[in-house]
């Protein structure tokens, strides 16, 4: 589980990756130490070799070694650090959006309806980057807030009044920073929103393209999604205002040092109290201590933007609404039965199905019909093991929430209005990794009747389909669909109008295969096709059941007469 | 031009002022630390300090603004450019590219220029000026740094190239991974049905992981790269306090140390350049990638005709097409459609109905033949608000019923429209009537009444072609039909093409097109072909029995 602070989330990676954290901290202590000995090099060869006429011998040499020495070990650990950073980086990345995908997973369709698809996928990739993003830094940060210790410790050892410049330029930068980052954190989570805001238009408007070009909608769409970057826009300069004074401001603050220590170490020189050398080597720490002063700057700023990626992942990750279950067993392999006692779907606020009781017995076939809006889908929901808002549906007599989470999948296969395929080959999509055998796959096919499309594909069942199932037609994606439920035996079989792209001939052959799969079959269409097969009809007005019967028994309805017979009557 | 100038002045003061140490420190250094001269020194040098902090807060402001101003006009241009793109082309693209171009990519932009690409400019600025400072100084001494450092950029170049092979890699790795995430985004209903979170969850895993060594592959070159630049300054600064201690180029002690210094000015901004080019590389794939989304060839051209006013003539001449390379779905098609004519097209699945309404619609380019509207080639038209097809699946934006209905006319009267399609009934059901909010591609309706809505809001927009592509096949028997007598009122006058395994739509139709394999079999009146031996008289039977 990740903490609620950037700054400790990265403690956790670390703790995760202890040996890569480990090697990165110890060469990004090392670095920090060679540059301040890399400073004292140079003071050291200025009095011993620059400033003097005359030189001894060995200052030659041990100057060239000082410098070339101490840089050998600065630039090998800046290689060791950062290799190192990038493995607890992008480790830590990855665990974090696996973690993430997979609670994706885990949430019901509850939390999944109120969210879009380009809202969780920038979950999964840049609030997770964002996440981990100051990590890059953090190792180098920390070895260069080594480094200020050392350098504050070298400059009070010259001179107490050089070693009050270093403190007073420190605690400056450091206050400055501190600052910076309160006016900083509330425009960078502004960023990040309107930044989301963004990602919302522009997956409407893209999945929405076929409805925008043919109803000529590209000049609205573009003032619509021109509003949400101009505020992104705004957004991002109110962030890049204050940056833009503080960054200067910090950079130049060093600077402004090497000044006053020249002010003050100029007389302290002549006087003979300071070597030339002692001053050179401070003005060049702090010359270098820019770099310090500017990565932990950059540390500093990541981490705004890095919570707010925090704040967001731990949103998924705390999410609770998992699908409830129970430990319960079903016992037995045969068709199911299934029961609903006074069921009542209520969703944001519009009561969908009301008091629905009814009962599937073993091996039968149920169609449901009704109008449009009448609740013909939710009843299939609840059929195929929803949870109803109110009363109680059961499989075998045993309450749906007292099952154990995989008894539902495994009893139950469901077919949807819209058919989904996998980016993969026919194969991949009917087994989606069980081992079924040849004879299985292709019995299931001749089910769906639509085992001669596969045979006649370039590669059969080893066929790749596009994004979505592209390449198939909406008929064909169907039957494969179906095809997928029936392949699984399953014991209770839900088709919620997953004949509609068929034609008549085909959707009769479908239907009839359907019937003789061993299972309670539970069917709804809005072709009156399906009656056929039926054992019992459904007929659902207004989100209630308002008769149960048989085909027969309810053509003296005159609503369900209406809702059957319209075309025959047209005809 | 006066803009880069002014950027490139402020760049130049603002990279001078941190130059200004050295050279006081020679000052101050040559003078004996005399406090005669340090006073002075020190003055000039704090006036240098202060100009360069105003020049670099107005360079931060001024690029700041320039880039975030062309940020938004990607991003607005790139989504114009997504609409008004071929559809064949469109509909080619995965929805999750076209996405990540209008918004992480060119984030990546603003996140490299916040993260240190202003310091990118004047770090530039700065190494430009410590080079001429150091060449005046001396320039045999000047030479060797110059010489050294340009060894170092021809490595750092090689390893560049390393670097961007390695980058691409990743990218390529990430972008799958996206995809992989938007699969089990959407497929999230068929998963959880089908117990198969398991196997899920394995594939997601494998692409995270995939991604991931892929950028951990980045590391090393990356790395490498930034600590040359730590041996070309120890090399360079060995070189330079050597030499002129020796005495090459006549410098005076404080030159010497003002060069050393200088050599520290010289090489930390190229290792910033170096250190930042990842990050660059990253914002400029990810300003690329915007850059070729808004640039792309638009479809719709300035010299586009309009359609005539009134009914539209619909004229295949000998089309034929096909799916990318695969077979021929259509063979030689040939058909007129009258203006006005209300033509059903019916055959069985696969026949090539809906590849026939694709090419109306240009979701598909012919691979051979000429449609024609009103006697002017499809591709010369601009046919947006009068050719309009209503699928299977139509897609709602999120925001209410009225608002979804009057996105073709904004002053429609949408009340009417319901009424006129006999929907009033529906509507009543509805918690908020026309003001229920459909959701996320109007994911709280059923599918169903997602195709009510879709039918109401082309019959609002008042188009002149109708395709309906089995527009009503989520609609319950009674609904259709009444939905269908309206239609066929407010359609008349209308050219009409209803694609339909109803066969309801096709005896209502004023002409049958049969199509089989991909070809034109029967054509002709519903009561004619009924009796007629062939095909159609096998789909009605069929129909029938239902």
């Amino acid at each position: 589980m990740l903490p609620d602070h950037p700054i400790a989330a990265q403690f956790a990676a670390a703790r995760a990756h202890p040996g890569p954290a480990l090697l990165a901290t110890a060469t990004g202590l090392l670095n920090g130490a060679t540059m301040v000995a890399g400073a004292a090099a140079v003071g050291w060869a200025t009095d011993h070799l620059v400033v003097p006429d005359q030189r001894e011998a060995s200052a030659w040499w041990i100057s060239a070694l000082l410098i070339l020495g101490i840089s050998a070990v600065r630039w090998s650990t800046i290689f060791v650090r950062g290799v190192a950073t990038g493995q607890v980086q992008y480790r830590a990345q990855a665990e974090t959006r696996r973690a993430v995908v997979r609670q994706f997973l885990a949430l019901d369709e509850g939390w999944h309806r109120h969210r879009s698809p380009g809202r969780l996928l920038a979950h999964a990739v840049s609030d997770v980057d964002a996440l981990w993003s100051p990590m890059q830094f953090a190792y180098f940060a920390f070895g260069m807030a080594f480094m200020l210790v050392l350098a504050l410790v070298e400059l009070f050892r010259r001179d107490a009044a050089l070693g009050l410049i270093g403190l007073g330029l420190v605690v400056l930068v450091l206050g400055l920073n501190t600052v910076y980052q309160r006016l900083l954190a509330p425009r960078a989570r502004a960023v990040q929103a309107a930044r989301g805001a963004v990602g919302t238009v522009a997956h409407e408007s893209v999945e929405g393209g076929p409805v925008v070009r043919s109803l000529g909608l590209a000049g609205v769409e573009e003032a619509r999604f021109g509003a949400g970057v101009e505020r992104l826009r705004a957004a991002d300069l109110r962030m890049a205002r204050v940056s833009s004074v503080f960054d200067p401001l910090l950079e130049l603050l060093p600077t402004a040092a090497v000044l006053v220590v020249l002010v003050v170490g100029a007389p302290r020189v002549q006087h003979g109290a300071l070597t030339p050398g002692d001053l050179v080597g401070v003005v060049y720490l702090l010359i270098t201590i820019a770099i310090p002063l500017n990565v932990i700057s950059r540390f500093l700023s990541m981490l705004p933007m890095s919570g707010a990626g925090l704040e967001r992942v731990q949103e998924v990750l705390r999410s609770r609404e998992i699908r409830r279950s129970g430990s319960r067993r079903l016992a037995g392999d045969g068709p199911l039965r299934v029961e609903l006692r006074d069921a009542n779907v209520t969703r944001d606020g519009r009561r969908i199905l009301d008091g629905a009781t009814l009962t599937l017995e073993p091996g039968t076939v149920t169609v449901v019909v009704g109008a449009v809006g009448s609740g013909k889908t939710t009843l299939l929901d609840l059929a195929a093991g929803l949870a109803p808002s109110a009363g109680v549906v059961t499989f075998d007599g045993t309450d749906v929430r007292d099952l154990a989470g995989d008894e539902v999948p495994s009893s139950v296969a469901v077919v949807t209005q819209g058919p989904f395929l996998f980016t993969e080959s026919i194969r991949e999509n009917l087994s989606l990794g069980s081992p079924y055998g040849e004879t299985d796959l292709w019995n299931a096919l001749r089910v769906a009747a639509v085992d001669d499309v596969v045979r006649d594909l370039p590669d059969g069942l080893d066929t790749v389909v596009g994004e979505r199932g592209a390449t198939l037609s909406g008929g064909q994606r169907q039957r494969v669909c179906l095809a997928r439920a029936v392949l699984r035996r399953p014991r209770l079989l839900v088709l919620d109008d997953a004949t509609s792209a068929l034609d008549a001939q085909i959707e009769r052959q479908v239907l009839q295969g359907i019937a003789g799969v061993e299972a309670t079959v539970l069917v709804t269409t809005n072709r009156p096709a399906a009656v056929e097969i039926a054992d019992r009809v459904v007929l659902l007005d207004a989100g209630r059941i308002a008769a149960v019967g048989t085909h027969e028994e309810l053509l003296g309805r005159a609503e369900y007469a209406r809702l059957v017979n319209a075309y025959a009557v047209a005809e | 031009m006066l803009n880069r100038t002014t950027t490139a002045l402020l760049a130049l003061l603002a990279g001078a002022g941190r130059i200004i140490a050295p050279l006081t420190v020679q000052h101050v250094v040559d003078s004996g630390f005399a406090p005669r001269t340090v006073g002075p020194a020190v003055a000039v040098g704090a006036g240098a300090v202060v100009v360069a902090g105003t020049a670099s807060m107005l360079l931060n402001r001024r690029l700041q603004d320039q880039v975030e101003t062309a940020l938004a006009r990607l991003r607005r241009d790139g989504l114009r450019r997504a609409h008004d793109m071929a559809a064949s082309r469109f509909d080619r693209t995965p929805s999750a590219d076209l996405v990540a171009r209008l918004t992480s990519d060119v984030d990546q932009v603003t996140t490299f220029l916040q993260g240190g690409g202003i310091q990118f400019v004047t770090n530039a600025a700065q190494l430009l000026i410590a080079t001429v400072i150091m060449c005046v100084y001396s320039w045999q001494l000047g030479l060797p740094v110059l010489v050294l450092a340009a060894l170092t950029l021809v490595a750092m170049l090689v390893l560049q190239r390393v670097i961007a092979r390695r980058f691409g890699v990743a990218r390529r790795d990430l972008s799958r991974m996206q995809s992989a995430v938007t699969e089990s985004v959407l497929g999230a209903p068929v998963i959880r049905s089908t117990g198969t979170g398991e196997r899920a969850r394995a594939k997601l895993d494998t692409a995270v992981d995939r991604a991931r060594d892929s950028l951990l592959r980045t590391l090393p070159p990356l790395h490498a790269n930034a600590s040359l630049g730590e041996v070309a300054i120890s090399t360079m600064t060995v070189a330079v306090l050597l030499g002129g201690a020796y005495g090459i180029g006549g410098l005076s002690a404080g030159q010497v140390v003002a060069m050393v210094f200088l050599v520290t000015f010289f090489v930390r901004p190229l290792q910033f350049l170096v250190q930042s080019l990842g990050e660059a590389q990253n914002a400029l794939t990810g300003w690329r990638r915007a850059h070729e989304l808004a640039t792309t060839p638009s479809a719709v051209r300035p010299d586009d005709l309009e359609l005539p006013p009134g009914p539209v003539e619909v004229c295949a001449d000998r089309v034929s097409a096909r799916y990318g390379d695969g077979p021929l779905v259509l063979h030689d098609v040939s058909v007129r459609i009258e203006p006005g004519e209300h033509v059903a097209i019916v055959g069985p699945t696969g026949s090539g109905k809906s590849t026939f309404a694709k090419l109306l619609t240009r979701r598909l380019e012919p691979s051979a033949g000429v449609i024609t509207l009103s006697g002017i080639p499809l591709d010369r038209l601009t046919t947006a608000g009068r050719v309009v097809i209503v699928p299977q699946d139509p897609f709602l934006f999120d925001g209410t019923i009225s608002h979804n209905v009057r996105l073709g006319a904004p002053d429609g009267d949408v009340e009417r429209v319901f009424d006129d399609l006999g929907l009033r009934g529906w509507l009543a059901t509805l918690p908020d009537g026309l003001d229920t909010r459909v959701g996320l591609r109007g994911e709280r309706l059923s599918a169903g009444e997602r195709q009510l809505v879709a039918l109401a809001r082309t019959a609002l927009a008042d188009p002149d072609l109708v395709v309906l592509d089995e527009a009503t096949s989520g609609i319950d028997p009674a609904t259709d039909m009444v939905v269908q007598r309206a239609l066929a009122v407010l359609t008349k006058g209308r050219t009409t093409i209803s694609i339909a395994h109803r066969l309801n739509a096709a005896a209502a139709a004023d002409r049958v097109l049969v199509f089989d394999n991909g070809r034109i079999v029967q054509s002709g009146e519903h009561p004619d072909l009924v009796n007629a031996p062939g095909p159609y008289a096998g789909l009605v039977s069929a129909w029938r029995q239902q």
